[in-house]
């Protein structure tokens, strides 16, 4: 399934909306999209997930990067994920360190 | 056992995903556990491309094979690449997984999500040829 992503920054809060299936070709795309949003130092960063349906680990190495890119003042959120992605973060203790909404702003 | 044959690059990934998705699903596994197989297979099927052979500028492709029996169903890549034994590599333990995200180390998690993503998880190298082994166990309904 194709992978298509956009993303806006306003008021420091970068939201992207990812959609269809994040394997290592398509976290390429995201990892830009987040480089290009770190540019304008944001505080949050939004990811709608809703209709993402898939997520490998190299998915959840961009979520890492992206808290490394942009610092330990940035906190992430991740509206409405699959509950079969909710268990991977789970899993791999990644939870702790976002999150999980069901609409944002919270 | 069924076998279809994918190039080794990258744009291979999804179709490597559909092919064992229809598989499995045609063997009876659930949807999680199908989709934790999916996670699996992608992850070695990644690192068999870009390190097998994208970054070392061979060309190549990944067989994969398939078999179901009534209480499992098994998935086998072959490749012609350098032997590597993903199960050799360093697995992040739970004091990683409670590290704040800025100070966790990036690699290991593809891995452990393969060998916890699947019944069993093995390699070999045999003919010349690596070999990674994904089993699910079927649960009766």
């Amino acid at each position: 399934m194709d992978f298509t992503i956009t993303s806006e920054v306003v008021d420091k809060v970068a939201k992207l909306k990812l959609t269809g299936e994040l394997d290592s070709l398509s976290a390429r795309v995201f990892q830009k999209e987040i480089e290009k949003v770190a540019l304008e130092s944001p505080t949050e960063l939004v990811l709608d997930l809703e209709n993402l349906s898939f997520m490998s680990s190299a998915g959840l190495r961009v979520l890492i990067f992206s808290k490394q890119k942009m610092g330990v003042g940035l906190t992430i959120y991740i509206v409405k994920p699959q509950e079969i992605i909710v268990d991977t973060l789970e899993k791999t203790g990644l939870q702790h360190s976002v999150n999980i909404v069901d609409q944002y702003p919270v | 056992m069924e076998l279809k044959t994918f190039p080794a690059i990258i744009d291979s990934l999804d179709a490597i995903r559909q092919y064992v998705k229809e598989k499995s699903q045609e063997a009876g596994v659930d949807k999680k556990a199908t989709y934790n197989l999916l996670v699996a297979v992608d992850e070695i099927a990644t690192n068999i491309i870009l390190y097998g052979y994208q970054n070392v500028g061979l060309e190549g492709n990944i067989d994969v094979f398939s078999e179901a029996t009534p209480n499992q169903f098994k998935v086998i890549f072959e490749d012609d690449a350098t032997p590597f034994d993903p199960t050799t590599r360093e697995l992040p333990d739970e004091e990683d997984f409670n590290l704040p995200l800025e100070e966790r180390p990036i690699g290991g998690l593809g891995i452990y999500l393969t060998i916890t993503g699947v019944s069993d998880f093995s390699y070999e190298y045999k003919n010349n040829r690596n070999r990674n082994i994904f089993v699910v166990d079927i649960k009766s309904p």
